[in-house]
């Protein structure tokens, strides 16, 4: 799926955001959509949590800097972190290049596997998506 | 919109308060100066990679670490803070943020060119004037709010800024200082007369509100005050300084908006020195060798150059000498 130029593979959940969550079982890998990335820009830092590390869903759970701004990461569900991408975090530039591949940014143990029903399908986002171009439009 | 006109405020206030807004999640634009000087780490600087700490100990210049993004900044009261809080669900802020900087920026450019200096924006943050930096500024999500934080320069300690800064070695500091000098520019440049805080604030004021039109002037309540005082314990708690940061193998130091002093160590008796702007090698010294750098100016500051000038050819072999 695909809104303007933005990528929405169908397999994934989102947020409002932006990040993409792959669920497995009991695990989710977690990452920022193509949408996110680009509203970002050239990511030029990454901070993530450490592996064991508890986040909450709706919490802080990483910062990203990119060029002279920044701002938090915010779980998209709660869990214990049990990996993180040591490589995008040395070169977070990845997240721009390969959002949904070699951007990934942790995996974690879901600790409430409901709160995946609170996360939004691709069609779902595909038009939230759509709704934040048109605001964007507004205010230009 | 909350205005505050503060005039001089304390080092601290001087960034707490619109900190304490975006926590408090009100929006505001404060105008200010701080009465003493300071040294303010980006979010995520490292500060022993970045801070002289012994020497802002020895000057009594405090240090403080902010929740916007940059790098490290000396701030003294020759320098006139503008600072705009808006909450994220604030219509007017844009998903991609770096696009509100032009209007944040916009009030401090028709300032400047009022004075007489030909301030334009170079994208995406910097203010510049005939090519030289006249405005430093930054931006963050913090809490719930989105801060936009900047500078007018009245006149700049380039003397003080090279101090603050932890360098690989004296020459680099050299480097540095004159970098900025040559890079960097104030409105005692291009004023024959002194410019006071009150012109600058009401002629800023008084642009914002073309953009801000519903701006009421108040003062610190409060509220604001205790939650500005509350921050400042954290911001200046060791922890919070020594929060780790990005750390680079080689030294560099942004000097402008593309501009970059870089450090490249080769051996321990070898060290390049070059400001890049862009990526291409505008000037360079390699000290430990006499042989020419000439060669390496006007190239991509890449693998490749920084190969060749490790290689040390025979042809240069005898004009090696040891750094003293």
């Amino acid at each position: 799926m695909q809104v303007d130029n933005y990528q929405i593979p169908e397999n994934l959940f989102y947020d409002n955001n932006d990040f993409w969550i792959k669920v497995n079982g009991e695990e989710a890998l977690v990452g920022m959509t193509d949408f996110g990335q680009s509203n970002t820009g050239d990511i030029l830092y990454l901070e993530l949590l450490n592996c064991g590390e508890i986040l909450s869903r709706g919490e802080r759970c990483g910062s990203i800097e990119s060029g002279k701004w920044v701002g938090n990461l915010t779980a998209p569900v709660s869990g214990a972190v049990i990996d993180n991408n040591s490589e995008v975090v040395v070169n977070p530039r990845k997240i721009n290049a390969d959002a949904y591949g070699e951007g990934w940014m942790y995996r974690i143990k879901l600790s409430n596997p409901d709160e995946i029903k609170l996360l939004m399908k691709a069609q779902d986002y595909a038009a939230w998506v759509a709704e934040q171009m048109k605001n964007e439009q507004e205010i230009n | 919109m909350d205005l505050f006109n503060l005039g001089e405020v304390t080092w601290w206030e001087s960034q707490c308060f619109y900190h304490a807004l975006a926590h408090l999640g009100r929006e505001g634009l404060i105008i200010c100066y701080p009465s003493s000087p300071y040294v303010c780490l980006g979010l995520h600087d490292d500060l022993e990679q970045e801070i002289d700490r012994e020497y802002c100990e020895r000057s009594g210049i405090p240090v403080f670490r902010r929740e916007t993004g940059g790098g490290v900044v000396y701030l003294d009261n020759r320098q006139i803070f503008f600072q705009l809080v808006m909450r994220r669900d604030n219509p007017r802020l844009p998903l991609r943020r770096h696009k509100y900087y032009e209007n944040f920026l916009n009030p401090a450019i028709s300032v400047y060119q009022q004075l007489g200096v030909p301030a334009e924006l170079k994208k995406p943050a910097d203010l510049a004037a005939n090519g030289k930096k006249c405005s430093g500024n930054a931006c963050g999500d913090i809490d719930n709010g989105v801060a936009y934080v900047g500078n007018m320069l009245l006149d700049f300690n380039f003397e003080v800024m090279s101090n603050v800064l932890r360098v690989p070695f004296h020459k680099f500091r050299d480097h540095f200082k004159r970098s900025m000098q040559n890079n960097m520019t104030t409105i005692k440049d291009w004023m024959n007369y002194p410019v006071s805080y009150n012109d600058l604030a009401w002629r800023l004021i008084k642009e914002f509100k073309t953009e801000w039109d519903d701006l009421h002037l108040t003062e610190v309540d409060q509220t604001l005050a205790d939650k500005a005082k509350e921050l400042f314990e954290r911001y200046t708690s060791e922890d919070w300084l020594q929060m780790p940061g990005r750390k680079y193998h080689d030294r560099r130091v942004k000097i402008a908006e593309g501009l970059m002093l870089m450090e490249k160590s080769f051996g321990p008796d070898c060290i390049a020195v070059a400001l890049v702007r862009e990526g291409i090698v505008e000037d360079m010294d390699i000290y430990g060798r006499r042989n020419s750098v000439t060669e390496f100016i006007g190239r991509e500051w890449n693998e490749d150059l920084l190969a060749e000038i490790s290689a040390n050819p025979d042809n240069r072999q005898e004009e090696i000498t040891h750094a003293s």
